[in-house]
């Protein structure tokens, strides 16, 4: 394993981490707002990290540009579902919520996953 | 892929439990879903059976299982588009009729 | 215990585990939540396979559109007030129980059967490969759909018009009826701004990609539907009554372009459906990458028609 594959592995194992955490949060946190928060701050940094490393590995400016692309389309993806997660959940204070807005977080997600 | 039995058992269990939940289920959706899982498990079949060649997955299997997950979707949508009808026609999420008895 | 042999395992009892949480038990909102992680989770283990382009639309496809359409159908079905069903009397799930038991055990065989005949190399891949270099078409994939079985790949984008008009149809003529948000979020202007090109872009970038590596058409249009599902849940694409020439346009240009391009060769003297060059490919693929973008996004609005809502 020379260098590189070391940082990178390092790098994964840091964006592992985030993720973790962004899954513990949601399962342990008691209201939607605070689930949201850990999920969409705490994944967007792992999912910067785990680009990191893939970009280190690919190791051509093209990949790393392509790359850094496909993290701001999840950020910014990930940023409006929770935008309008929160919305809703704000509108329908204490109760659960609403079946149809998670439709929000389905669409997202495709969007992250679609690259 | 180093194990194919190991994905043939997974998509016989997958299969199954769709089967099962298929039977058993009386929301129209759940049963959507349960075919949904029975065809996840035929489209493992499909691809795991091909084989490898060149240490690679067999292309046709894979081009007729993405072909297989978009008309998936589009029945999916036509089956969703009938159920929302029927409940809104009757009222109903069910194809059996509520007073039915199966203990007879 | 090797690693590969660990990672086979484990994804297998997930997979079984998740798709039990779906489908026995528990609430529908639940059941239908733990399909979409089902899904996410089927992706990982298609790219474990060795299978990209599977993993991608299986992501996008598979587990978000088709999650999202049946997350907005539960929605529809509260909003009427539906009736839920009484659970299953033990006796039918006994019954049941007994044939799903008998069903996974011919599965196992045949699958376990067609295992130990995979000797010697498959004859269909073989000649793919083979034959592949010619083309021009450096995916795999995107040959076998767009240039060796192109007549399947017409059928299908057929298909899924054919499903769009029926589910119209059974649904009828209807207003808007998805929850809008306030359009007067501040932070909403300016992230749409964004998003929307970065999307189109990352999708064409696909299209483009798909010729020679893992991505293409429906991986494309599935990204083009995730931001067309946005906008419509960000009140940014309302839904009406009247169609626009422009959607009706959108809805069919995928069949149109493969119909008068597989017809239009004929009158150069190549077969029908023959695929004149990779420009061809890419000019398809283009086509349908539109159609079913629309098409996806025209029945999660369950609407007839879409426009923009300007600020």
């Amino acid at each position: 394993m020379n260098l590189v594959e070391l940082v990178a592995a390092g790098l994964l194992v840091c964006g592992l981490f985030f993720y973790l955490a962004g899954t513990v949060g949601l399962l342990r946190f008691p209201d939607a707002l605070s689930r949201l928060h850990a999920l969409t701050k705490a994944d967007n940094l792992g999912l910067m990290f785990v680009c990191l490393a893939a970009a280190l590995l690919a190791g051509s400016l093209r990949a790393a540009l392509l790359l850094l692309l496909v993290w701001l389309l999840a950020l910014f993806a990930a940023t409006v579902s929770a935008h309008l997660i929160a919305q809703v959940s704000l509108r329908s204070q204490g109760q659960a919520l609403e079946p149809g807005d998670e439709g929000g977080a389905g669409g997202p997600a495709d969007g992250e996953s679609g690259k | 892929m180093n194990h194919p039995q190991i994905w043939m058992l997974l998509a016989a269990g997958l299969f199954g439990l769709g089967l099962y939940s298929l039977l058993i289920a009386r929301h129209l959706l759940r049963q959507l879903i349960a075919i949904k899982i029975m065809g996840s498990a035929v489209f493992l079949i499909l691809v795991v059976s091909a084989g490898l060649l060149d240490g690679r997955l067999d292309g046709i299997a894979q081009a007729l299982v993405l072909t297989g997950i978009v008309i998936a979707v589009a029945a999916v949508a036509f089956a969703l588009a009938l159920v929302v009808a029927l409940a809104e026609q009757t009222g109903a999420v069910s194809l059996e009729p509520e007073d039915d008895d199966d203990d007879r | 215990m090797t690693w590969a042999l660990m990672m086979d395992v484990s994804l297998a009892i997930g997979l079984l585990f998740l798709a039990w949480q779906a489908l026995i038990g528990g609430s529908l909102l639940r059941g239908i939540i733990m399909f979409i992680v089902f899904g996410m989770v089927l992706a990982v283990a298609w790219a474990w396979l060795g299978s990209p382009d599977l993993a991608m639309a299986e992501a996008a496809i598979g587990a978000g559109v088709t999650g999202a359409l049946i997350l907005v159908a539960y929605w529809r079905l509260k909003r009427v007030n539906a009736v839920e069903p009484a659970d299953p009397s033990p006796l039918r799930s006994g019954v049941a129980l007994v044939v799903a038991v008998l069903g996974t055990g011919l599965v196992a065989a045949l699958g376990l059967a067609s295992v130990a005949a995979l000797e010697g190399e498959p004859v269909a891949g073989q000649l793919l490969n083979e034959a592949l270099p010619e083309t021009g078409i450096g995916n795999p994939i995107t040959g076998v759909l767009i240039i060796f079985r192109s007549l399947d790949t017409l059928l299908e984008i057929a298909v899924v018009l054919a499903a769009y008009v029926a589910a119209r149809a059974a649904l009828g003529k209807r207003q808007v009826d998805l929850p809008t948000p306030s359009r007067d979020a501040p932070l909403m202007t300016a992230l749409v701004t964004v998003i929307a090109p970065l999307a189109v872009l990352v999708a064409i970038y696909l299209l483009k990609a798909g010729g020679q590596i893992p991505g293409g058409a429906f991986q494309a249009s599935a990204l083009l539907a995730a931001l067309g599902v946005m906008l419509v849940l960000a009140g940014r694409l309302e839904s009406t009554l009247a169609v626009s020439l422009w959607v009706r346009l959108a809805l069919i240009v995928g069949t149109l372009v493969f119909c008068l391009m597989g017809l239009g060769v004929m009158l150069f003297g190549l077969p029908l459906l023959a695929i004149p060059g990779t420009w061809a490919v890419y000019l398809i693929e283009a086509a349908m990458m539109v159609s079913i973008a629309i098409t996806l996004v025209l029945l999660f609005a369950g609407s007839d028609g879409l426009k923009g809502v300007g600020r």
